[in-house]
């Protein structure tokens, strides 16, 4: 007897195939909404949990978050923390080294995110992520430290933020 | 049947992938893979009304299979792809 059931799989794509096909749909004029992995953008967003919304990449500035291919065929989701004329330096949130492009390199904009599978969707022109970001690059000179007990303390006993 | 506004058939990385498209935005988180012969039927019933008995022909058609397997493999897509949400009655 055959079943009619749809089968659910998750269907993964290294990142250096199917970015490309991403930028190419964002030079298109779409938005993508894709999710993200990687612990690189803690604490805000967490590994496979959140998604992105991203547009075109057009006039980014620092504190944004972006999609920037930072080597050949090697893509980052991180916020940009200084831009020196066509020189960008990128950190993820939840990193302390940095990557480091070209402003041509910067291919996508987030225009939100959606966390924790909700369907509102934080708009980084929104007070949380703006606070957020104030607060959290501030404390940079210890975010050593807070990452450290963030991972070691407070995700063994509670869920991520 | 047919087929739902807003469902484009896309290769990635060699799959045949059908990828929700808004207007504008494109739903990576909202994808559905198709094998080789149903990416086919896909195609030819594009934009517009189709019955089980299409896609029986198509695949008739194309492959070199009896007529009884090709029309219950035909009624599992259609009823697969109407739970899947991209195919309206």
């Amino acid at each position: 007897m055959q079943q009619n059931d749809i089968k659910i799989k998750e269907v993964q794509f290294a990142n250096a195939i199917l970015l490309p096909e991403i930028i190419k749909m964002l030079e298109e004029g779409h938005t993508v909404t894709l999710r993200l992995r990687g612990f690189s953008m803690r604490p805000f967003l967490e590994d496979n949990r959140d998604k992105a919304i991203i547009t075109k990449a057009k006039d980014v500035k620092v504190g944004d978050a972006v999609l920037a291919e930072v080597a050949p065929k090697h893509y980052v989701l991180h916020r940009i923390v200084k831009i020196e004329g066509d020189h960008v330096t990128l950190r993820g949130d939840g990193n302390l080294a940095e990557e480091h492009c070209k402003i041509e390199d910067v291919k996508g904009f987030v225009v939100g995110f959606y966390r924790k599978g909700r369907t509102k969707l934080d708009k980084t022109n929104g007070m949380k992520w703006v606070v957020y970001s104030w607060i959290w690059t501030r404390l940079y000179p210890i975010r050593r430290y807070l990452l450290a007990i963030y991972r070691r303390i407070w995700l063994r006993f509670f869920k991520p933020i | 049947m047919k087929a739902k506004k807003g469902f484009n058939l896309r290769t990635v990385c060699g799959e045949q992938i059908i990828v929700a498209e808004g207007e504008e935005n494109i739903d990576f988180c909202n994808i559905i893979s198709m094998n080789e012969s149903s990416a086919y039927l896909w195609k030819e019933i594009a934009n517009k009304d189709f019955t089980t008995k299409d896609l029986v022909d198509l695949l008739l058609e194309r492959y070199d299979v009896a007529k009884e397997t090709a029309m219950v493999d035909a009624k599992q897509l259609a009823a697969q792809w109407i739970k899947a949400g991209i195919v309206e009655e």
